[in-house]
């Protein structure tokens, strides 16, 4: 019973985002234990901060990006042509899929994407107007 | 065949080469000249046939319009005919070199980005949360199927792959 009261009590704090020790001491009943209430409140004060990344970590999302590799290639010869110099990129990304779902053994996966010279030019494109439109965002 | 015919065949030879999707348009083109000139149908596609056997060869080998000249009056057409085709052969090639190396085979081909951002409000841990997130889809051709991949970043991880992308720009430029 003890436990699951802290329980609610920390759950309530994260939830509320409250982080003026104030406010939590106003959450303990009348008669509480003085100092037990001071002790409790500083220990959540100084964990706070780290729940709160934990629970923001274990959200539901989609997959998630953990990781990301590139090389560059040369395509010299194929059935079609016996000669050429065609540059190409092999990305590989490393996805993990929903952690919420995966419990303690996320799976992450590797997916292996090739793109040409223009298809990369074109991505970059779109990747510049997401940081024009993220700063757009974040000026206003 | 006289070379005034043996121009037009050629050029819709060529605009076959070119456009190899236009099949209908081909056959169609053919059987035109065949009615225009006399000629039956069934042995000018088989001579067709062989023709067009000598540019995909001469793409596969990368020959200059020079062996190609040489090819065609190997193979028994007068000097004219074979000059006229090779200097179609010259205009031609880069269409379709750049055709050919588009049909080289890729693996995993990226073929088209989405995506959103926004921030996310709440969660059932925390009321509010306010942090922002970009989710993308890219949709990859695995072999003749298309297939989505839908993934989320948060910032830093946005910036770390746009600065990724352009250092991967860099590199394939220095190599063309």
């Amino acid at each position: 019973q003890l436990v699951s009261a802290l329980h609610n009590l920390t759950r309530h704090v994260v939830y509320r985002g409250l982080t003026r020790a104030e406010d939590i001491l106003s959450l303990f009943p009348e008669n509480f234990h003085q100092n037990l209430k001071n002790l409790l409140t500083k220990i959540i004060l100084e964990n706070i901060s780290a729940w709160r990344n934990e629970a923001q970590a274990s959200q539901i999302s989609l997959p998630r990006l953990v990781d990301m590799d590139w090389r560059v290639d040369i395509k010299t010869s194929s059935d079609s042509i016996s000669r050429m110099a065609v540059p190409t990129c092999l990305l590989q990304l490393k996805i993990q899929e929903d952690v919420a779902l995966c419990g303690n053994s996320p799976v992450v996966s590797a997916l292996t994407v090739e793109l040409s010279k223009e298809t990369l030019d074109t991505m970059l494109e779109g990747l510049g107007r997401i940081r024009d439109q993220l700063s757009a965002v974040a000026n206003k | 065949v006289s070379s005034q015919q043996f121009s037009a065949l050629t050029e819709v030879l060529f605009r076959f080469l070119t456009e190899p999707k236009e099949v209908e348009r081909f056959l169609t083109q053919l059987s035109d000249f065949a009615t225009m000139n006399k000629i039956s149908l069934g042995p000018l596609k088989n001579i067709v046939k062989s023709i067009l056997l000598v540019p995909n060869g001469a793409l596969k080998r990368n020959l200059s319009s020079e062996q190609v000249r040489a090819d065609f009056i190997a193979l028994g057409l007068s000097e004219e005919k074979a000059s006229y085709f090779a200097e179609q052969w010259k205009v031609n090639s880069p269409t379709l070199t750049r055709l050919a190396v588009g049909q080289t085979l890729m693996i995993n081909q990226l073929v088209d980005m989405e995506w959103k951002f926004g921030v996310t409000a709440g969660s059932s841990e925390l009321e509010k949360v306010g942090s922002i997130f970009l989710q993308l889809k890219l949709v990859i051709k695995k072999g003749s199927q298309t297939e989505n991949v839908y993934m989320e970043l948060t910032l830093p991880q946005f910036y770390s792959f746009l600065h990724e992308m352009e250092r991967v720009k860099t590199s394939l430029e220095s190599f063309s």
